[in-house]
């Protein structure tokens, strides 16, 4: 028994190890060693996905009375998160050495959402996913105050509150849930509604607590704070938001969307409408937006819309094509925004002419916005239509759904645009092209993720075959 | 002989080479990547050429790529295979042909950027060929919108070495249509091509992409139609049929003269192809539904266009009307759905390829020398360019269809074939209504040659030099082209078996 907890938590511990000691250092040390927090956090990381792989992954395992478990579903998402948390974590250069004083704080709060992130995907309680999303939500409004300024502190603000009413909903939903059934463990709940007739309370709870999710996700009813989130933080740690609690969320959402909330028909409409509603006003709201964040804002917004639709329509191949296209996503995303970590400005107009005094680099950035606009030899050509079958797949009703995301994606397309062609534009006649100098490991991300980018786009099948193989062992 | 022929080798040498021209190895002294390329699409052309001696009809080339022993995406069940049969062939040369008489047209209209305009130009290539030699759905969508980004910069990018601040200038502002319009397209033809795939998965069980392990006859009627109806809005933006043409004209004018006669030679031809592909071939139930209707936009199409063609005063403009109104009549061939309504519409666009890089080419000409292609203000080229007024005269006289030359046997073929399709009269009504064509098209077309070829040429321009040598070559290898086809049709019918 006590084996199986081992087994399961040896990253988890790892990195707590790692939150605590980060948090005495922040004590001990003076402010002037503040760029060693980066080291530890890079170290702690790399620990984890090392004990990672010793974890076994059949059968499933339990720990704690059922309340966390692990198998190759978890230990994907773990492995995914841990290694976006190491990428974000090597692009916190620039910020830490605005907050000198606060560096190892910040690392340690930064390890402390990973470390949430990694136990929502491995919660198999509502208690667990419950404390766990608030350890995610509460260290995100902590990393976004972190930026310069006041504004972003007003964002963080902002997200605090959307994401307090969204935990009120969820916590309502889990009520129900509990009313109806008697239980808070995934596996009981699923027991018992699978062999009782669904009753309207029962959709109702569900419905509750998907509409508390989707806060995280930046969907329709919770979806304002994205915007001012993005515009004023700094873009190491909008690689974080972008990726991480994304991940962790339809890492749950799809598991309990595929066992304890499956019988639902109710559900998956209001969540396909979601899906519509937050598609449009995303992405007609990036039209007018010259800002860099604020477009990239509403494509994360969007692309969550995407996925939602795929994930709402259960089904084993939906599943894995979900899984495939976050993993795809995540770098591309990780990749623009290394980008932006290297010539940190707003307006679209800021980046004129990059192109020919940075080859390398502009290059690298415009292929990752075309991945997230679709086009082919790069992974988001393959993941899009991956989705897309999978929505297709799901019987002609969803046929006009899907019609209009894809002509959303036109749309998508035209602010991706809007992003690339300053890149290729002639400068004005009096202002000089700027040529950058990023250090290493801003180069190192962008580079390895474009090309992860790349690989995927032209040889995707062993990843999807992973995908497949997690989707049907769930 | 056989291993010599290597398809993939002769779609992706293209990209390869574009990859090595663009990456820091190669030098960016203009002259040497000039005719490094043009060496390129040269050879690329003789290429093609042996492997249209050694094609045989009766056993296509066909090819599959595996990635360390596995299909592209096994479970969606798409493999990366090529297949070459006689209108790909067919099309295949064409392609290579066009790319080359670009490069060569490219000398004059291209004065800087030239690596990176000559790899995109080689990246575009090979993207047409994917299109043209694609032997699964997935692989052609894929081809469909890699083309993308190089036209993009081809038609938007800056290649006349001018300073100038007007940005965004109208070129731009035209590639990014021509991308929205060709997305729009494809994305809506996504959709058909997903549901075809999950039908034809449901209704055979076999789930597969590739072209040949698709049959659509076990599949609902209406759903056919749907799926037919998506296509043709991915299809209809590039042919283009008529409410999805305003792209055309503009990324037709604004484009560098070697770029346009890229887009109107080939580019336009992926559209019929398409439609010949997945419409004519996969879905011939639906699509025997559709064609009268389709029909009728090819009718307005040819007649419509060729209105608008005449009220035009850009040569350029003149030209991009006439080639929509063109492939209303490849349209209107295909439509038959007859074996000589199809080898006269594969005819009528290898002719219109010719006829618009001839004319393209024309206007090019004219532009470079004088800055100027409002045949309103243009007069009297003739008086100092009599060698260029020559092949005008012949190719525009060609394009409206006399005798001996190419687009005559097509454009009396179509319309006979169209006459002959016995499954509707609207058919026939197209036909008969498309016969005005001929003269429409003598009327836009001679008021071009009459008003800028004819009349009192300015002082300014009395200096004017002659073509050279390189427009030469490009001119005469397209009055070359129209001549063999005019008089040996049988060379392009016979292969299709019309």
């Amino acid at each position: 028994m006590l084996n199986d907890i081992f087994n399961i938590l040896l990253p988890h511990i790892c990195l707590g190890g790692f939150i605590i000691l980060q948090l005495i250092l922040s004590i001990v040390l003076s402010p002037r060693l503040y760029r060693y927090a980066r080291l530890i956090s890079i170290v702690g990381i790399v620990l984890s996905i090392l004990l990672l792989s010793t974890v076994q992954t059949e059968p499933q395992y339990f720990a704690f009375r059922g309340s966390l478990m692990s198998d190759s579903y978890t230990l994907l998402f773990d492995f995914a998160i841990l290694v976006c948390g190491f990428f974000v974590a090597l692009l916190t250069r620039k910020l830490v050495k605005t907050i000198k004083r606060h560096a190892y704080t910040f690392h340690a709060i930064l390890l402390t959402a990973i470390f949430g992130a990694m136990n929502v995907i491995s919660a198999n309680d509502f208690l667990t996913l419950f404390v766990s999303i608030e350890l995610l939500s509460f260290s995100t409004y902590f990393l976004i105050a972190a930026s310069k300024g006041y504004p972003s502190k007003e964002a963080s603000f902002k997200y605090l509150l959307t994401s307090a009413v969204s935990t009120g909903v969820f916590l309502f939903g889990v009520s129900y849930l509990y009313g109806i059934t008697g239980s808070l463990n995934l596996s009981q709940i699923y027991e018992i509604t699978m062999s009782t007739e669904p009753s309207i309370m029962y959709s109702i709870a569900a419905i509750l607590i998907v509409s508390g999710l989707i806060s995280k996700l930046a969907l329709f009813p919770f979806a304002n704070w994205v915007i001012d989130v993005y515009k004023n933080t700094e873009s190491s740690i909008l690689a974080f938001l972008s990726t991480i609690p994304k991940l962790a969320v339809f890492g749950i959402l799809c598991r309990l969307l595929v066992f304890p909330l499956s019988n639902s028909f109710e559900l998956t409409f209001v969540l396909a409408i979601i899906s519509l509603v937050t598609a449009l006003w995303a992405n007609t709201y990036a039209i007018r937006n010259n800002n860099v964040k604020v477009i990239l804002a509403c494509s994360a917004s969007a692309n969550s819309a995407y996925v939602l639709l795929a994930a709402c329509l259960v089904s084993v191949y939906n599943l894995s094509t979900v899984i495939f296209y976050l993993l795809c996503y995540v770098f591309m995303n990780i990749s623009v925004f290394s980008f932006l970590n290297i010539h940190d400005r707003l307006n679209v107009d800021d980046y004129k002419g990059l192109f020919y005094k940075n080859h390398g680099l502009v290059g690298a950035y415009a292929f990752s916005i075309l991945a997230l606009a679709g086009i082919p030899i790069t992974s988001g050509f393959v993941a899009k239509i991956y989705l897309f079958s999978a929505i297709a797949n799901s019987g002609l009703i969803f046929v006009p759904f899907l019609l209009i995301l894809l002509i959303l994606t036109v749309v998508a397309l035209y602010y991706y645009l809007k992003i690339i062609i300053p890149l290729f534009q002639s400068c004005d006649k009096n202002t000089e092209v700027q040529k950058l100098n990023p250090v290493f490991s801003q180069k190192f991300v962008l580079v390895v993720t474009a090309i992860i980018t790349l690989l995927i786009g032209i040889y995707p099948e062993k990843i999807i075959e992973l995908c497949r193989f997690i989707a049907y062992n769930i | 002989m056989d291993i010599f022929l290597s398809v993939p080798f002769l779609i992706f040498m293209p990209l390869l080479v574009s990859m090595f021209l663009i990456s820091p190895l190669f030098t960016t002294n203009e002259i040497i990547v000039r005719r490094f390329s043009k060496g390129v699409f040269l050879f690329h052309f003789l290429y093609a050429l042996l492997m249209l001696a050694c094609f045989d009809t009766a056993n296509p080339y066909i090819s599959e790529i595996h990635f360390f022993g596995l299909d592209w995406i096994q479970s969606m069940g798409v493999k990366f295979i090529f297949k070459i049969d006689s209108i790909s062939m067919i099309m295949t040369v064409l392609t290579s042909f066009v790319f080359l008489l670009a490069s060569m047209a490219s000398k004059f209209n291209i004065r800087a950027n030239h690596k990176f305009y000559y790899s995109m130009l080689l990246l575009l290539m090979s993207s047409i060929l994917g299109i043209f030699t694609a032997g699964d759905m997935f692989v052609f969508f894929l081809f469909w919108e890699l083309e993308l980004i190089p036209a993009y910069f081809l038609i938007g990018g800056k290649y006349n070495g001018v300073k100038s601040d007007d940005e965004p200038n109208a070129a731009q502002k035209s590639a990014v249509k021509f991308v929205l319009y060709t997305f729009l397209g494809s994305m809506v033809m996504l959709l058909g091509i997903l549901l075809l795939h999950y039908y034809n998965f449901i209704s055979t069980g076999v789930l597969s992409s590739v072209f040949g392990d698709i049959s659509a006859s076990r599949i609902p009627e209406y759903i056919q139609i749907l799926i037919s109806i998506c296509l043709l809005i991915g299809f209809g933006v590039k042919l283009p049929i008529i409410p999805l043409h305003t792209w055309l004209p503009d990324a037709h004018t604004n484009a560098p003269t070697s770029v346009s006669m890229v887009l109107a030679g080939i580019l336009l031809k992926t559209g019929a192809y398409g439609i010949f592909r997945f419409n004519y071939e996969l879905l011939p139930d639906a699509f025997l539904t559709i064609a009268p209707v389709l029909a009728i936009f090819a009718l307005v199409n040819i007649i419509f266009t060729a209105f608008v063609a005449y009220a035009q005063t850009d040569i350029k403009r003149i030209v991009a009307y006439s080639s929509i109104s063109n492939m209303g009549l490849v349209l209107l061939g295909l439509c038959a759905i007859n074996k000589p309504g199809l080898s006269a519409s594969v005819f009528h666009m290898v002719a219109h390829a010719l006829i618009t890089c001839g004319l393209f080419m024309v206007a090019g000409i004219v532009y470079l020398r004088f800055k100027n292609r409002d045949i309103n203000t243009l007069s009297g080229v003739a008086v100092v360019m009599p060698r260029l007024f020559g092949f005008a005269m012949v190719i525009v006289l060609a394009s409206i269809g006399i005798p001996a030359f190419a687009p005559f046997v097509s454009e009396i073929l179509t319309i006979i074939s169209a006459l002959n399709a016995d499954f509707s009269d609207a058919l026939k009504f197209a036909a008969v209504f498309s016969l005005p064509l001929l003269i429409l098209s003598s009327c836009y077309m001679l008021k071009f040659l009459h008003k800028s070829f004819f009349g009192e040429l300015a002082q300014e321009y009395e200096k004017v030099n002659d073509i050279t040598i390189h427009e030469f070559i490009v001119l005469a290898s397209v009055l070359a082209g129209l001549v063999i086809f005019g008089l040996y049709p049988n060379a392009i019918l016979g292969m299709i078996g019309g």
